[in-house]
């Protein structure tokens, strides 16, 4: 039987689209995780391997203090080590990001400075987080320093590539717009240049933000004797799995809580802007056309095979 | 009274091979509460001239000046696209080009936004309107400056010929009632001859070839004869200058 075109969806359909949705398949990922833990589990040694249930007891009892471990002098449980850790993370991210958008902004606008640095956070770029944590340690020691300067290192290079990515791509016509109508040059700065910088900003911001704790929790392995690393050590070297999954589930749960509570509210007050196909365009037909960043993209943007060869700038003459 | 003149301006892009002629020894001048298209084919530099009237480029030799009453004169400027902040609102958009964000401003935005019909859009953002809205706002920005001179470049070529038509009997209208001097740059000649006193015609290379007068009542009704006479006989000089073959 021919299927008519354009029909509302059919009843009986309503039951398998909830299961095929992607709120059911978000909601079972978990549920699939657990199971093939089990599968793990009940397939090695068990003696090695914790189940889940024995994490959360773990956690649980390293939330309520009821573990009896105490770690070191310094930061004698979960809250000590977790706010230490947390400290240098936050000192080396805000680091980075300063210096990265300064970098980063510096390299966008003028060409020198970006032929000056950019070989440099390239190599840095690829360093690999576990070197600069290793020679870190080595040249200072057992203190903050080797920590904080790792998360610096790693996440720092992330800030400037994407800031310099955004100043090079503030849009143009914009900004001979503005300098037509004779806006002063800190007006254009601060309503066309740093707006449009905004998502690059963001996306580097959370790069360093991620990249920074990986090299914190390296960092802290081979260079602290306090922190989430050096924890998560203490339960390898005591050979217990649990403690050690335990712990990096902590740190989890406090990303994406962070990511949930002050990365997604200020993205979306940043962001608030960006257009939803609106009503208007979906009954003109008129899609636009939506970079990925969220710009409008000018439409004399797209059809950009009319530029005249040979000529600087960009000509209209269409 | 506003007055624009360009005299012996020559602009050229990139050196040697590469080199490309956009505008050749232009002479031109507009005086007063007039409309004048500038007609031409693609590459004729039509754009060029605007741009270096606008200040975004500098000419390669001659000179360009655009007095009000022996001052330097207050440009307004309508683009191709809508140009607008994406992250700020309509109102915000028009008060981004005003000298202040006076509660005087305020009301003279409001009052060109009420003009194209979008007076209870202000707090819309430019992604939340259609394409034909969006030009209407840019529009109303370059009025809102109350310039002496308004430069168009091609503003209505991106729309679809409905809104196209509505838009451009609205500029009309302003214009009548706001008396500026009004350059559009366009290579629709329906459209030149629709709207405005007088026709300046290039060709490629830069080159400007004729000048014409269209004395016709405003407004002017595209399908009516004599605009449709009038037009026929713009392109008839765009036949005779060879305009079309090359």
């Amino acid at each position: 039987m021919a299927t008519p075109v354009g029909s509302a969806p059919m009843q009986g359909s309503r039951l398998r689209r909830a299961f095929t949705s992607p709120v059911t398949a978000r909601i079972l990922f978990p549920f699939a995780v657990i199971a093939v833990w089990y599968l793990i589990y009940y397939t090695i040694d068990s003696r090695i391997f914790p189940t889940p249930v024995e994490v959360l007891e773990f956690m649980w009892e390293e939330i309520t203090l009821t573990s009896g471990v105490r770690y070191s002098s310094v930061a004698t449980n979960l809250y000590g080590q977790f706010g230490i850790s947390i400290l240098r993370l936050t000192a080396g991210f805000l680091i980075a990001t300063t210096i990265g958008t300064l970098l980063g902004l510096a390299m966008g606008l003028w060409k020198s400075v970006d032929a000056f640095f950019h070989d440099w956070v390239m190599a840095i770029l690829a360093m690999p987080a576990l070197v600069w944590a290793l020679a870190l340690s080595i040249i200072f020691g057992f203190g903050h320093t080797a920590p904080v300067l790792t998360v610096i290192l790693a996440g720092v290079p992330f800030v400037i590539v994407n800031v310099r990515e955004g100043v090079r791509n503030t849009p143009k016509e914009l900004i001979d717009m503005a300098k037509s109508f004779e806006v002063p040059q800190e007006k254009i700065t601060r309503h066309v240049l740093l707006p449009s910088l905004m998502p690059f900003f963001f996306a580097g911001m959370r790069y360093a933000y991620s990249i920074g704790w990986k090299g914190l929790v390296i960092a802290e392995v081979f260079g602290s004797q306090v922190g989430m690393g050096w924890t998560i050590k203490f339960w390898y070297d005591a050979h217990r799995a649990k403690g050690v999954i335990g712990y990096a589930l902590f740190f989890i749960i406090f990303a994406v809580t962070l990511e949930k509570v002050v990365f997604d509210p200020l993205a979306r007050r940043t962001f608030k802007w960006r257009p939803a196909l609106n009503a208007y365009q979906l009954a003109e037909g008129d899609f636009g056309a939506v970079s990925q960043e969220g710009f409008l993209l000018e439409e004399d943007e797209i059809d950009q095979d009319i530029e005249v060869t040979g000529m600087e700038g960009r000509s209209h003459d269409g | 009274m506003a007055e624009i003149k360009v005299e012996d301006l020559h602009k050229e892009f990139g050196i040697g091979e590469d080199r490309v002629v956009a505008l050749e020894n232009v002479n031109l001048d507009v005086k007063g509460h007039v409309f004048v298209s500038i007609v031409g084919p693609s590459g004729c530099g039509k754009s060029t001239l605007l741009n270096i009237l606008s200040g975004i480029e500098t000419p390669s030799s001659g000179k360009v000046t655009i007095t009000q009453d022996n001052r330097d004169a207050e440009p307004g400027y309508v683009f191709q696209a809508a140009r607008l902040l994406p992250w700020r609102t309509v109102m915000d958009n028009l008060l981004f080009v005003q000298h202040d964000r006076s509660e005087e401003s305020r009301q003279r935005c409001q009052r060109y936004l009420d003009m194209v019909q979008l007076g209870d859009k202000i707090d819309k953002y430019p992604g939340e309107l259609s394409g034909g809205m969006q030009q209407r706002v840019g529009i109303a920005r370059a009025f809102s400056i109350e310039p002496d001179v308004l430069f168009m470049d091609e503003p209505f070529s991106h729309l679809d010929a409905i809104t196209a038509r509505a838009l451009r009997r609205e500029l009309h209208e302003m214009w009548r009632q706001t008396k500026k001097t009004v350059l559009f740059v366009t290579h629709d000649v329906g459209e030149a001859v629709e709207l405005s006193n007088r026709i300046v015609v290039f060709a490629k290379g830069g080159k400007l070839k004729d000048d014409v007068q269209i004395d016709l009542p405003f407004p002017r009704d595209p399908s009516d004869d004599e605009v449709a006479v009038a037009k026929a006989q713009v392109l008839r000089k765009f036949e005779e200058l060879d305009l079309i073959a090359s």
